[in-house]
């Protein structure tokens, strides 16, 4: 089966508050958010989300269970990040087909058939705190002005990037339309299953959820 | 092709139903995140209650239209309507462009957040005096500076047509399930981009009630490109979707758009605030001004709430909120727009300005917003329905500083307003050119501008009769009262300028006296007064030939009113920012149109708008020299 695999350009955060705790919510909301807007051919009421910390404005497909499951990965995931400071990181978005598969050993009948796959990186900068303590001692002397212009102007970067991210969705949802399934006679508007994988190789989490999937579906094919 | 002959033509026939729901929804997709809400007035409860974000998510029933590609939208009467046009054509191409409107100020004072919207507005309107055309620069409409922000076209491109160019390909095995479901995939990622455009911020922006902005958006859709110039073209951007095959062409959707465009939103004008209106009363103007219970500041609130905007429809609630919080306001709001919709009454109502003033707007900013927006462009007067919604929001965000208000009255006098109202004439002009082609213009709320530079004069003139304009019983008099004659013989107009003024000002201005009132007061305590004794000999002429035109007929025909309404479009497109402040310009442009327009030819009306032109002009100058 064709799998079509789509490496999201990476962001580059600076981790050392609160904030960019929820800069990252927002954004990995927003990006997970678009592409399964764009996997959704059920029939959709769209839900426009402001995002509150950047000036963009995305889409979501208004079905509760999704908007959970995302909600729920995201904290995960910044969980992590947070455990993991100064490392890439990345989300998997998979969509796949389910297939029965005549029972073999020990595995279920059931099989995916990944027919498509988005990396969601984050490039977590390692010295940032260096960067903002210096900016910070700016600020006392500036009364702040520095260091606020030095956040605005990370902020603008990252809202940027962030753009840039989603218009990357959108070509590639135009480039590649063959390989999208048909689309199957469903209720609901999220009318392929999917699934989340956070954290990026090398991870002890994602070993495990590796292994639940072995366990699941038997073939731990794709993700990286 | 491939299909067999039995299915051939229920295929053919499917895939054209397939594209042409894919027009109608891609048209649909644009103009929903693009046309202001206000901009349908004829569903005047729909699109009022459907908040901009939510609206899609929220209706519950599935409409069959919701059906198609499996994308249910909210309600956008525009593009029914549009829809419905091109239904009629025969696949032929969709043109939307999405305008950016601004209104110029002339003076600082004026813009409420002024000193940006000064600097740009002149800066646009040098940089793109073509864009729109000529319409508007005949009409003398400098105020106002129009710059397609984006071009959207939607084509499918016959087979024969790309056979030429090589491409006979496969599109016979292209399946309808194959053509639907991409066309699906399409159509949701113009969803999305819709959205990441920068167009689509000042959309929002338009749509929140809280702001005052010096400009607002317009569309128009055609089925033909007119071409931009060279260095237009190389400030935009361009997006192409990927073409969706048919077996028997493809469908081609792209975008064309200024990414700068957002530029335009950072700059949005600031909510008034208390302390100009305090300067204001300090003012000259002030005085009568304070007679108004307006002082609207309490009522100012309201606005400033994004809940506002649903009502500020054009519905009269709408006009009550702007107006309610700025002492003017007093217009009722309800029984208002009843008589707003029909054109006569705001002709006569003119004089009854407070009370006038709130209803029209929202009818007036109906009709007359769209027309104002683009009526220049677009002459017909179904068209103009359209755009007039847009209006509405205008001068809700304007309503929304309070305190403004009694500037407003001082708006209501400024000479400018008067010379606009004058204006009238010019309406014949823009039917003739658009009508045919261009579906809908829809403007949001640039009026603003127009009206406030008129007022400062008029205020000072007639500042206590604005006053009395301005309170809140009146407004319903208004309507019908007073006739423009009365106006004139008014013992209290100094000068006719001054009568048509306040009368304008007072249809118009009340509504949009706040706003104007802001800018007016600006206008008034910096320069209008030395601008009005320099040119002294100006007024006088101006006055000479106010008194000499016909007084203002309220009993004209229907159809008379309906060329005024024509006129009174125009005038808003003259003052550019009347969709913002529809109601007042609205007004004004009744009572000038109908004036005018009664006891004119159409030249007669042109060539003295022309002249009131160069003199608002010269005086305006003038002023603002003095001023700042």
């Amino acid at each position: 089966m064709n799998c079509e695999v789509c490496q999201l350009k990476e962001l580059e955060l600076e981790h050392f508050e609160i904030r960019e705790v929820l800069v990252c919510g927002w954004m990995f909301a927003g990006i997970l958010h678009t592409i399964v807007f764009h996997r959704a051919l059920g029939l959709v009421r769209p839900k426009d989300v402001d995002m509150e910390l950047f000036d963009i404005t995305y889409v979501q497909c208004g079905e509760v269970e999704l908007e959970k499951k995302i909600d729920e990965k995201i904290e995960q995931f910044v969980c992590w990040v947070e455990k993991h400071p100064n490392k890439k990181s990345r989300i998997c978005l998979s969509f796949y087909e389910v297939k029965n598969k005549q029972a073999s050993w020990f595995s279920n009948k059931i099989e995916r058939l990944y027919w498509e796959q988005w990396y969601i990186n984050l490039n977590v900068v390692q010295h940032p705190k260096a960067h903002t303590s210096k900016s910070h001692h700016c600020k006392v002397v500036d009364t702040g002005e520095g260091g606020l212009e030095d956040r605005n102007a990370r902020s603008a970067a990252l809202e940027a990037s962030l753009r840039e991210v989603l218009f990357q969705i959108i070509k590639f949802v135009n480039e590649k339309k063959d390989h999208v399934p048909p689309i199957p006679n469903l209720e609901g508007p999220v009318s392929f299953p999917y699934e989340i994988t956070i954290p990026s190789s090398s991870d002890s989490a994602f070993g495990m959820d590796m292994i639940k999937r072995m366990l699941q579906t038997g073939h731990p094919t794709m993700l990286s | 092709m491939a299909s067999s002959h039995g299915n051939a033509h229920s295929e053919a026939a499917k895939i054209e139903q397939i594209i042409t729901e894919f027009f109608a929804k891609s048209l649909h997709i644009i103009l929903e995140s693009r046309a202001l809400y206000m901009s349908s007035r004829n569903s005047f409860g729909d699109q009022v209650a459907s908040s901009p974000s939510s609206s899609s998510s929220s209706s519950s029933s599935v409409r069959p239209r919701d059906k198609w590609f499996n994308l249910a939208l909210r309600e956008c009467p525009a593009a029914l309507e549009n829809i419905d046009l091109w239904r009629q054509s025969n696949l032929e191409p969709i043109v939307i462009d999405v305008v950016l409107v601004e209104r110029r100020v002339n003076r600082d004072p004026v813009s409420f957040s002024p000193k940006r919207v000064l600097p740009r507005s002149s800066s646009m309107k040098e940089r793109y005096p073509l864009s729109w055309n000529s319409d508007q620069e005949e009409l003398g409409i400098e105020s106002k500076s129009e710059k397609i922000i984006e071009r959207w076209v939607l084509q499918y491109e016959n087979r024969k047509t790309r056979d030429s160019n090589s491409n006979s390909r496969r599109s016979s095995n292209i399946s309808l399930h194959t053509l639907y479901k991409k066309s699906t995939l399409l159509l949701r990622s113009l969803y999305s981009t819709v959205r990441l455009l920068p167009a689509y911020k000042i959309f929002r922006e338009l749509n929140s009630s809280a702001q005052i902005c010096p400009f607002t958006l317009a569309h128009r859709v055609s089925s033909f490109v007119e071409p931009f110039t060279r260095k237009e073209e190389a400030e935009m951007l361009k997006f192409g979707f990927t073409p969706v095959d048919t077996s028997s062409g493809r469908l081609c959707l792209s975008v064309m758009y200024l990414p700068s465009a957002k530029n335009v939103n950072s700059e949005p004008t600031t909510p008034m605030s208390p302390q100009v209106i305090t300067d204001y009363v300090g003012s000259p103007l002030a005085d009568p001004l304070r007679r108004f219970p307006l002082v609207p500041a309490p009522g100012l609130p309201s606005y400033g709430s994004p809940s506002s905007l649903p009502f500020s429809r054009r519905h009269s609630w709408s006009y009550d909120h702007f107006r309610a919080s700025p002492p003017s306001i007093t217009c009722s709001p309800s029984p208002t727009h009843s008589e707003s919709h029909t054109s006569v009454s705001n002709a006569n109502s003119r004089r009854l300005p407070p009370a006038s003033l709130p209803p029209h707007p929202t009818e007036l900013s109906l009709i007359q917003k769209k027309n104002s927006g683009f009526d220049d462009y677009y002459p017909s007067p179904s068209y103009s329905i359209d755009s007039s919604g847009s209006l509405p929001s205008a001068t809700l965000l304007r309503t929304e500083s309070a305190p403004v208000s009694i500037p407003a009255a001082e708006v209501a006098n400024s000479p400018a307003f008067s010379n606009r109202h004058y204006l009238p004439p010019s309406p014949p002009l823009r039917g003739s050119r658009y009508a045919s082609k261009t579906m809908n213009m829809q403007t949001g709320a640039t009026a603003e501008k127009l009206f406030s530079l008129g007022k400062d004069e008029p205020r000072k003139y007639s500042g206590v009769k604005i006053s009395a304009n301005s309170s809140p019983q009146i407004s319903f008099s208004r309507s019908s009262s007073r006739s423009y004659q009365d106006d004139f013989d008014d013992p209290d107009f100094t000068c006719p300028f001054d009568v048509d003024d306040d009368d304008m000002t007072d249809p118009g201005s009340r509504a949009e006296s706040l706003d104007h009132g802001h800018m007016a007061d600006a206008l008034e305590a910096g320069g209008f007064f030395p601008i009005r004794k320099s040119h002294d000999a100006a007024v006088g002429a101006l006055v000479h030939l106010l008194k000499k035109a016909p007084p203002l007929r309220q009993d004209l025909p229907i159809s008379e009113h309906l060329s005024q309404g024509a006129c009174s479009q125009t005038w808003n497109n003259n003052a550019k920012e009347p969709n913002q402040i529809p109601e007042a310009p609205m007004p004004v442009s009744m009572m000038s149109s109908g004036l005018i327009a009664t006891r004119k030819t159409t030249a007669d009306a042109l060539e003295e708008f022309h002249g009131y032109r160069e003199m608002k002009n010269l005086l305006l100058t003038r002023g603002s020299k003095h001023q700042i």
